[in-house]
């Protein structure tokens, strides 16, 4: 059966460090905008943390949720973009192809999670920096979109491995960089077509919900609720 | 501010830019230098490099993605192109005990260490005044022979008065600077790190015979307790903390742990925490004795099971009588139903075990804080057991022997300061008058690959590898129950006329007039580690060595706070911050871009508020106001947090810096600089959370605060109903 | 006497384009140096990036596509009005169509410049055109950007047939009435007109087609317009009254934009014979209709949201109303509906004046109305962490700018080389009907003068 990719985030244990925000930075050439482009809200974290507060001092809590492109199986992006850049594969990623786009930006627009970032300059690495780039991953011109991809270059390089080395792919064997850092093991990830895998697992949680659900995306990220110790804190 | 970073940078990047420009017009008098590769490296094909990662005392193992590419590096002094194997990415070391395979957010930004732009890429001597930053390079043996010629100088002047002033870091690194001070005559080295918890070591040493920070087991714990320890964010051992973390509520069984935070201010780690209680700061301690009271009280243990950490504690054995719950409330602020509550289930659900760090200690009773908490598990016995708090077998630890820099500065100037990754000038309150202290040292020399503002000071730079050029260890304190200890070679070669700072003092060693003796073991730190780093040089698991008499009981007092309550009616809160710890990280760029996890600022600076203060100055967010302690003053633009309250303020550290490169340089402000001047008694160490501030509203909004998200709630107010 | 009548007619009309007067050549220098700015704008955005401009994450899209809607809906006077007149055969229509279709090729022309102008990669936009291409792909169909290619590009087409039909009579007549140069230009463009019943019978049934034709185009252009926001998500974008709404909207502003032509040259060129009180005043009628049907759809569709109190539409609603966006929204209800229903529904306040006032207002607040559309809603998605601001930075304002000199500049010059007011059906206009006597006809003529 074909794979179909997906990712299970649990917000349980989500400590909120954001080393995935910077591992994914590393592993996908993000650029880095400086201060005066991030002041004018032009920062490329692919993945974000979120954080919402509840509450007023001292009855605060503070909710963290990983964000990154949830490659929906009805991606409202996709259906608007003009020429085809952003498309489902067939293993289920939502697919942003950079030669395709023109920077129309309604991709952008249209995705409700505002996970989608735009190039608004050439990225510029100063030397030597750019010694750092890794060179499985396209590096973007300006005008073009982009996003999470789940680290589609660890896929293809999986399933080549496991090709060369005449084996099935097992459950594990791809981690998207933010789920290799993750300290806590929040993310993981994995193909929901192996019903043995833990993502596919997961997904079926009690505790799993969707971001945005009524949108009626079809996000392919799960996200496990936080539980609440048993006892009611009634003090 | 250092012209000569840019200045060096531009030639830098002249020669090697006209020499590739040049090389485009075929002249064959200007060809770009092409060096031989100096390893095959198959393009497009990775190979993994273990290496240690060097920008917290955690000392967690990482591999480092290797591949090829063409840099342009310096062989000899000389510019040039090659190709080599380039690290690329950092991950955590699977086969390694603390990280596990994972790699924290810092971790992750390590590997632009070694492609800084402004990076020292050759030694210099200073060529205007001091503090200036003016700098030539010059070659490694010029370079050397100033080195040597001072230090035969301190050396002939009778008692070598060197000073190498680093981090406390137990190693092999270490070990040997010491070897070498020792051989010098010069006294043990100096280390200074304003976040680091000389209160909880001697606490520790007390009450347990370990001068060590504890390793948690937090992965079979039932009842984690944290009193103001950020533990999951930059405390001791993070990394080693969340992956454990991670398995707590991972853990299979059904039975929650409950995990309480214990702070004035949330931090990152209490945001995760099931209960959070709201604490006024310096009196965390009460609050551990009030459990103690109550569990004591309840019958749940008897005084005795707390050994000697209970007899530690002013009142124990009488069951800490001072310590009801309501007189907990009082001092605390924690409502008293509370703490009885929290007693009665920390005492019921175990394993519980009970932590204290950082800010807590930083007070004036703040080994009376640690105190009480190393009672508190005791009590409930979670020394040394699983799910409970640990000390990891430790060779000999050369920093107990380390003097402090307070030490220093207080006895006679050294005639060489030799410093290894420290910044005082920037890290230190300026009440130390760091930089005066400086003026008086005749000869400073900087091993440091940056200049910032305490290597600006410098006669000499002699620039050390980046950790992923050299080769590194580790043996930290704690993180894990056995005994670990890290050796890697370099997973790169270097890219510039850099030398490992080991090897450079083995060899000024060997250019003495007066030459070491006994001799150094080794010739080279590559030597060392290959020889010493073996399994037998492996501590045995450490007897608790207890010290010959029991100390009187300290009693638990509040805390002594600088600055009268009506002049200054705020509690200053500085704290270690997710992406720059101490500030010694600010010049990464990754991380100044890294939104920080509860205000999500990028590149900036910020004071947390309570909103009612923010109503009382009339401030909104971004708006600029004036932080003055009695030791001086600093202007940041607020933030209006619902994680503070009305009597405190609170400032990440890592902004502010003068000089540190172009991404730090003359960002932000640093609370550090504005702290009184007030220690912990037992220790000397500065009790940088006993400051008290005042705060005045001076402009409008400038734009300095750069905030990556928008709204903070995820129901705003006015989404909510028809208005 | 027809024939003096219809001398002087043409003689007034060709008249400007035979004697230049030095404010002629100094408007065009201003309106030119400003052109050359907003082309000097874009190209700094060429070569630097969109970044330029002040869109950001995660307001994506700004000026440039608040000016793109801008445009395409003050096109939609011409031709609407242009054809409505004509099928109704509304007389007073005769001196109003040229100007009115004018608008309406200048203003499309200008408006399909903006999606150039907002794309990422412009030296690509020809990629949303259906053609066999080497990446083996067709444009997306399913995209509104691709219905928009359509659209616009048949509306063009449309419109400048429908502009052009009608000057071939008109480029015949000054033909034979120059030399030289001019002679030869204008017998080009003639297409060998010679007043033929033949030629006459085909014009008319060409005209008459293309007024039926042009109607539902136009419509379904801004209709089309308008789906590329309520096609998606975006709170209080993907409402189902943007259809009809846009489309008033887009008649709305382009009947003021007509109105301020037609004053701008009544004066300039001294058009007071032609373009009487009584053609204000009945475009004023027409004005005031829009603004109150679109005073119907604005307050139909917030009372909808408001009553609706879906949270994430609630974020934008009170952002206009009483956030950040508050004064920008009160203006626009001002300029929209509050002004033009005080002034424009009292005769003595329908003043040649006052109707231009009250339409530079309607200009301003529907332009607003475009903005308020796409940057509010923008702002404020679904996920509070991910709001943000817009603010614009000057090459989008030098753009703007630019566009509406442009416009000017166009105007200018096609009134230098065409009559602004079609000669011959302005003598059709005297020319009593064949079916009825000279002295029914005067007296049917003298209904349709001007009152005092």
């Amino acid at each position: 059966m074909a794979h179909r990719w997906g990712m299970v985030v649990d917000l349980d244990s989500c400590t909120g460090c954001e080393a995935c925000v910077t591992a994914c930075h590393a592993e996908n050439n993000i650029p880095t905008v400086g201060p005066t482009e991030a002041a004018r809200g032009r920062a490329m974290h692919w993945l974000r943390v979120e954080r919402y507060w509840e509450g007023d001092f001292p009855d605060v809590k503070v909710k963290f949720k990983p964000v990154m492109c949830q490659h929906c199986d009805n991606a409202p992006c996709e259906a608007v973009c003009p020429t085809y850049a952003s498309h489902q594969t067939d293993e289920g990623l939502n697919a942003q192809v950079y030669n395709r786009c023109i920077g129309t930006r309604y991709c952008a627009n249209a995705c409700s999670y505002n996970v989608r970032f735009f190039n608004f300059f050439n990225p510029q690495w100063e030397k030597p920096l750019q010694l750092q780039l890794n060179p499985d991953v396209s590096v973007r011109e300006v005008g073009v979109m982009e996003k999470c991809t789940f680290c589609v270059q660890r896929i293809k390089a999986g399933k080549t491995a496991a090709k060369a080395e005449d084996r099935e792919l097992k459950d594990g064997d791809i981690q998207p960089a933010c789920a290799q850092s993750c300290p806590t093991g929040s993310i993981i990830f994995g193909d929901l077509n192996d019903h043995e895998s833990r993502a596919a697992r997961f997904t079926h949680s009690p505790r799993g919900t969707k971001l945005l659900e009524d949108e009626g995306t079809a996000p392919k990220v799960t996200y496990l609720q936080r539980q609440s110790w048993n006892e009611p804190d009634t003090q | 501010m250092t012209p000569m970073d840019r200045r060096r940078f531009l030639k830098v990047t002249a020669i090697t830019g006209t020499t590739a420009a040049l090389a485009g017009c075929g002249n064959p008098e200007n060809q770009i230098v092409r060096f031989i590769p100096e390893e095959e490296l198959v393009p497009g094909i990775a190979v993994w490099k273990p290496s240690v990662c060097p920008l917290c005392a955690a000392g967690c193992g990482v591999i480092a993605r290797v591949m090829d590419g063409e840099a342009e590096v310096f062989r000899k002094g000389k510019p040039g192109l090659t190709r080599m194997g380039l690290a690329r990415k950092l991950e955590g070391d699977p086969a390694h005990p603390l990280s596990k395979g994972r790699l924290c957010v810092r971790g992750q930004a390590a590997v632009q260490v070694t492609y800084h732009p402004d990076r020292l890429v050759a030694p210099q001597r200073r060529s205007g005044d001091r503090g200036t930053g003016q700098f030539t390079e010059i070659s490694w043996e010029e370079a050397l022979s100033l080195l040597t010629e001072r230090l035969d100088a301190s050396m002939a002047a009778g008692s070598a008065q060197i000073a190498f002033l680093s981090r406390p870091r137990p190693g092999r690194r270490h070990e040997l600077v010491a070897e070498v001070l020792r051989r010098l005559g010069a006294p043990a080295p100096v280390t200074f790190e304003i976040f680091d918890d000389a209160v909880l070591r001697h606490a520790n040493e007390l009450s347990f015979g370990r001068h060590q920070l504890p390793t948690l087991d937090l992965a079979h714990t039932r009842y984690l307790v944290s009193f103001g320890a950020d533990l999951l964010g930059t405390w001791n051992s993070p990394l080693a903390h969340s992956v454990a973390y991670g398995a707590m509520r991972h853990a299979p069984g059904g039975v929650r742990p409950k995990f309480v935070q214990v702070e004035p201010r949330m931090s990152q780690t209490g945001a995760s925490a099931d209960q959070w209680l709201a604490v006024r700061p310096g009196t965390e301690g009460a609050l551990a004795l009030g459990l103690a009271h109550v569990i004591m009280k309840a019958g749940l243990r008897a005084a005795p099971a707390a050994g000697r950490a209970g007899a530690l504690v002013d009142g124990w054995v009488s069951g800490l009588p001072d310590f009801t719950p309501e007189a907990v409330a009082r001092e605390t602020g924690v409502p008293a139903a509370r703490v009885d509550r929290l007693a009665r289930e920390f005492a019921t659900y175990g394993p519980a075990v009970a932590v204290i760090g950082g800010a807590p200690l930083a007070h004036t009773n703040g080994l009376a804080q640690a105190l009480a908490v190393n009672a508190l598990n005791a009590l409930v016995g979670s020394i040394g057991v699983e799910g409970g708090t640990a000390f990891m077998p430790q060779s000999a630890s050369p920093q107990a022997q380390a003097r402090t820099l307070r030490e220093t500065m207080a006895a006679a100037p050294p005639q060489v300061l030799l410093l290894d990754d420290a910044n005082p000038v920037f890290a230190a309150p300026a009440a130390w008058k760091v930089t005066e202290w400086l003026r008086q040292v005749p000869f400073i020399a900087s091993f440091g690959s940056f200049i910032d503002e305490t290597s600006a000071h410098a006669d000499l730079l002699l620039p050390d590898h980046s950790f992923l050029e050299s080769w590194v260890d580790s043996a930290p304190e704690s993180g894990a129950t056995s005994f670990v200890a890290t050796v890697a070679p370099p997973a790169m070669r270097p890219l510039y006329d850099t030398r490992a700072m080991p090897d450079v003092l083995l060899e000024a060693g060997r250019r003495l007039k007066q030459p070491l003796t006994p001799p150094m073991p080794w010739q080279t730190f590559e030597e060392m580690l290959q020889t010493a780093a073996t399994p037998e040089s492996a501590p045995t698991p450490a007897a608790t060595g207890r010290p010959a008499a029991t100390p009187p009981p300290t009693a638990w007092r509040a805390p002594v706070l600088d600055g009268s309550a009506d002049e200054y009616p705020f509690h200053f809160l500085p704290f270690a911050s997710q992406a720059f710890l101490d500030g010694s990280l600010a010049h990464l760029p990754w991380l100044q871009e890294l939104p920080d996890p509860l205000t999500t600022a990028m590149w900036s600076s910020w004071v947390e508020i309570n909103v009612r203060t923010a109503e009382q100055l009339g401030v909104a967010d971004g708006d600029i106001v004036e932080v003055t302690s009695t030791a001086g003053s600093l202007r940041a633009p607020v933030v209006i947090s619902p994680g503070i309250g009305p009597d405190a303020v609170a400032m990440p550290v890592g902004q502010g810096h003068e000089t540190f490169t172009r991404y730090a340089s003359g960002r932000g402000a640093n609370p550090l600089a504005i702290l009184a001047p007030i220690a912990e008694p037992s220790t000397g160490q500065l009790a940088w959370s006993a400051t008290r501030v005042k705060l005045a509203k001076v402009a409008e909004a400038d734009g300095s605060l750069i905030l990556f998200a928008g709204a903070t709630r995820e129901r705003p107010d006015h989404t909510k109903g028809r208005g | 006497m027809n024939r003096t009548r219809n001398n002087r007619l043409a003689d007034d009309l060709v008249r400007p384009l035979l004697h230049t007067s030095v404010w002629f050549y100094g408007g065009v220098l201003v309106l030119a140096s400003i052109v050359a700015c907003g082309a000097a704008a874009w190209a700094y955005q060429l070569w630097y990036g969109m970044g330029v401009a002040g869109v950001n994450w995660p307001v994506f899209w700004g000026f440039y596509e608040t000016n793109f809607v801008f445009w395409i809906g003050i096109s939609h006077a011409g031709t609407l009005i242009s054809a409505i007149l004509r099928l109704v055969n509304a007389r007073w229509r005769r001196p109003v169509t040229r100007c009115a279709e004018v608008i309406t090729a200048f203003a499309l022309m200008i408006g399909a410049i903006f999606p150039i102008v907002h794309l990422g990669k412009p030296w690509l936009f020809f990629w949303v055109a259906p053609y066999p291409s080497s990446r083996e792909l067709w444009p997306n169909f399913r995209s509104p950007l691709v219905w928009d290619f359509f659209a616009i590009n048949t509306y063009l087409i449309g419109s400048l047939l429908f502009l052009l039909l009608p000057m071939i009579p008109d480029f015949a007549l000054i033909r034979d009435r120059t030399t030289g140069r001019r002679q030869r230009i204008y017998g080009a463009l003639a297409l060998g007109w010679q007043g033929t019943t033949t030629q006459w019978h085909r014009l008319e049934a060409a005209m008459q087609i293309m007024a039926v034709a042009i109607i539902p185009v136009a419509v379904s252009v801004h209709t089309i317009v308008s789906f590329d926001f309520s096609m998606v998500h975006v709170p209080m974008w993907h409402s189902t009254i943007f259809g009809p709404y846009f489309v008033a909207g887009a008649i709305f502003s382009g009947i003021a934009a007509l109105i301020i032509a037609m004053a701008a040259l009544r004066r300039m060129l001294k058009l007071h014979a032609y373009l009487h009180p009584l053609h204000f005043d009945n475009l004023a009628k027409l004005l005031l209709l829009m603004s109150l049907l679109w005073g119907y759809f604005v307050f139909s569709e917030r009372l909808t949201v408001w009553y609706g109190n879906v949270p994430s539409e609630m974020a934008v609603f009170w952002a206009t109303q009483r956030g950040a966006f508050a004064p920008f929204y009160w203006t626009m209800v001002v300029c929209n509906f509050v002004i033009p229903v005080s002034i424009l529904s009292f005769r003595r306040l329908r003043t040649i004046p006052g109707v231009v006032l009250v339409s530079c207002g309607v200009v301003v607040g529907m332009w607003l109305e475009r903005f308020l559309i796409i940057v509010p809603g923008l702002s404020t998605k679904q996920l509070p962490y991910t709001w943000g601001h817009y603010a614009p930075r000057p090459a989008e304002v030098v753009i703007m700018v630019a566009t509406f000199a442009a416009m000017a500049l166009l105007y200018m010059l096609f009134s230098k080389f065409v009559p602004i007011i079609s000669i011959w059906e302005m003598k059709v206009g005297n020319q009593p009907h064949p079916a009825v006597s000279a002295d029914e006809d005067e007296e049917r003529q003298g209904l349709w003068r001007a009152r005092p």
